[in-house]
């Protein structure tokens, strides 16, 4: 049986005999998944290829709803409601639970507007408003040095570490409660791996954060808790420091030994 | 003869006749160039954007009726064919996709794209020129304007498809509703891609003739009535060149020439733009 801790801290999420099929698929691609998720830390979501990581992490902003056909079933509670209910304002979800992809998604437009594209959706169009909070979220993505005199250029001229800071600036531009990532280094190098690792340990104090990673030496530098997922179910949840020293289960075990993966 | 040799020699003799072909299809294609360009040139004056039709001995006589009457009518059909095609090839990248009515229109649309001209001509004089009982320029825009709808809906919808799909999904996540997604993002995406298809599109009606012919019909006069025959280069150029008479065979090489420019124009400025899409990329 799952191995899940009891988090004591005040959590952001709260997952409850989730379950989430695929269209078409017979049987369900994650199966009575409970877990908290801390407020103010970082939560690693690692496993082999295929485990379901990614898919658990697309249903918190309930991404698969682009994509018509999935269902979903159990409960995810955000601010004490379950935002698989059918009511659920899925804009206004997005706007509180922010996304960074696998590959930079830098939009075709320049610098400035990428970052105030979230902002302008919410419709401020106070042109110093708008600058000061580009500027501040730029600072805070730590890329306003290398960006500052270049704001009106293209967005696409920038590298790729460049372009994923942008796109973290750009999420949290419009303030949110929540951020997903999901394998934000697998396209990039060593040093923009380690820039973009630092910037998230920093944004935890502000915002919860739930990071995908198949890089396990990343969940263990990053993460506060870490989850092991395998064939869809989530077999272990713990403190990192824990996890990765005495894990309780035996696949898990296996797993961070490298016996498979 | 070893099989190696034998080999070589096969490779040579394939070499030959392919190129031997690609020169004869080329040097037919200058050939047609070499000879609009010269008998162009040479027609060419300022009385041509002066002086409009004139019977035949006239010395005050040009091609302006036709050429603001072409302008007018691809004006119209631009008007017509492009909002059509753009909107109908984002239905089918952003919302169709690949549903049973989406794979229809497509296969629908690559059917009107080879459908000989004079078919849609002939369908725009039964529900348009008969009922109104005249030719009219509304006629002829309409024809031309189904003939590029086709052509901007296939670009359009490869042009959007072209946008990755993580690039939509970061716009939903940050809140972003559908036709936001679309106007603010996929269409910057592939704007270079659905300007050159609309380009495309002007230039495959600009040389149509078979579907003015019974639609717009002709007029060797100046005219900007929608509603009445209005005067095209394609028309002129074939009543022209048909004609007995010197200076009208002079004025429809003019116009051969200005038209052929055109279109040429159009072809090379697509190119241009789509090259400079991807570099930018």
């Amino acid at each position: 049986m799952a191995s899940i801790i009891d988090i004591k801290e005040e959590c952001a999420l709260h997952v409850r005999d989730f379950e989430f099929t695929y269209k078409g698929a017979e049987s369900p691609s994650l199966k009575k998944i409970t877990m908290p998720i801390a407020k103010h830390s970082i939560t690693a979501l690692i496993g082999p290829s295929g485990c379901g990581k990614t898919t658990l992490l697309r249903s918190f902003n309930r991404m698969h709803d682009l994509y018509p056909g999935n269902t979903y079933a159990g409960e995810i509670e955000f601010e004490g409601r379950n935002i698989l209910s059918d009511k659920e304002d899925l804009i206004h979800l997005r706007t509180k639970i922010g996304m960074i992809f696998q590959k930079p998604t830098a939009f075709p437009m320049s610098i400035f507007d990428n970052v105030a594209y979230g902002m302008r959706l919410q419709g401020i169009k106070n042109k110093t408003e708008l600058s000061d909070r580009v500027e501040k979220a730029l600072k805070d993505a730590a890329i306003w040095k290398e960006v500052s005199d270049r704001l009106k250029h293209d967005a696409n001229g920038l590298s790729g570490g460049q372009q994923q800071r942008l796109c973290i600036a750009r999420a949290i531009a419009v303030e949110p409660e929540v951020l997903l990532f999901d394998e934000p280094t697998s396209a990039l190098d060593p040093i923009s791996t380690q820039g973009i690792e630092r910037l998230v340990i920093e944004l935890k104090e502000r915002v919860s954060i739930i990071i995908v990673t198949h890089n396990m030496q990343q969940a263990a530098r990053v993460s506060d808790y870490t989850g092991f997922m395998y064939l869809g179910e989530l077999i272990e949840l713990g403190e990192t420091e824990k996890l990765f020293v005495t894990p309780k289960e035996k696949l898990t075990q296996e797993y961070i030994t490298g016996k498979f993966g | 003869m070893t099989a190696v040799q034998k080999r070589v020699l096969i490779n040579k003799i394939a070499l030959a006749f392919s190129t031997l072909s690609a020169l004869i299809a080329l040097g037919f294609l200058f050939w047609i160039l070499g000879v609009l360009v010269m008998k162009g040139i040479s027609a060419l004056n300022w009385n041509i954007f002066i002086f409009e039709g004139a019977p035949p001995g006239n010395p005050e006589s040009g091609l302006k009726h036709a050429l603001v009457g072409q302008a007018i009518l691809i004006g119209m059909a631009t008007a017509i064919g492009v909002p059509l095609g753009i909107l109908a090839g984002t239905y089918l990248s952003e919302y169709g996709k690949n549903s049973k009515l989406a794979h229809t229109i497509r296969d629908i649309s690559d059917i009107m794209m080879s459908a000989p001209s004079i078919v849609i001509g002939a369908f725009v004089y039964a529900i348009v020129v008969m009922p109104m009982g005249h030719f009219s320029a509304w006629a002829g825009a309409i024809a031309l304007g189904i003939i590029m709808i086709p052509v901007i809906l296939r670009t359009t919808d490869d042009m959007l498809q072209l946008v990755p799909g993580e690039l939509r999904e970061a716009a939903f996540a940050l809140g972003a509703p559908k036709y936001k997604v679309i106007l603010s993002v996929v269409y910057r995406g592939a704007k270079a891609g659905i300007l050159t298809g609309v380009l495309l599109g002007i230039a495959r009606v600009g040389g149509e003739t078979a579907p003015l012919l019974f639609t717009s019909f002709n007029d060797n006069f100046f005219t900007t009535d929608l509603n009445e025959a209005m005067p095209s280069l394609t028309v002129t150029i074939f009543n022209y060149a048909t004609s007995p008479y010197e200076d009208w065979q002079q004025l429809g090489w003019a116009a051969a020439f200005i038209l052929s420019m055109f279109i040429l124009g159009l072809n090379i400025l697509g190119r241009l733009i789509l090259l400079a899409g991807k570099k930018r990329k």
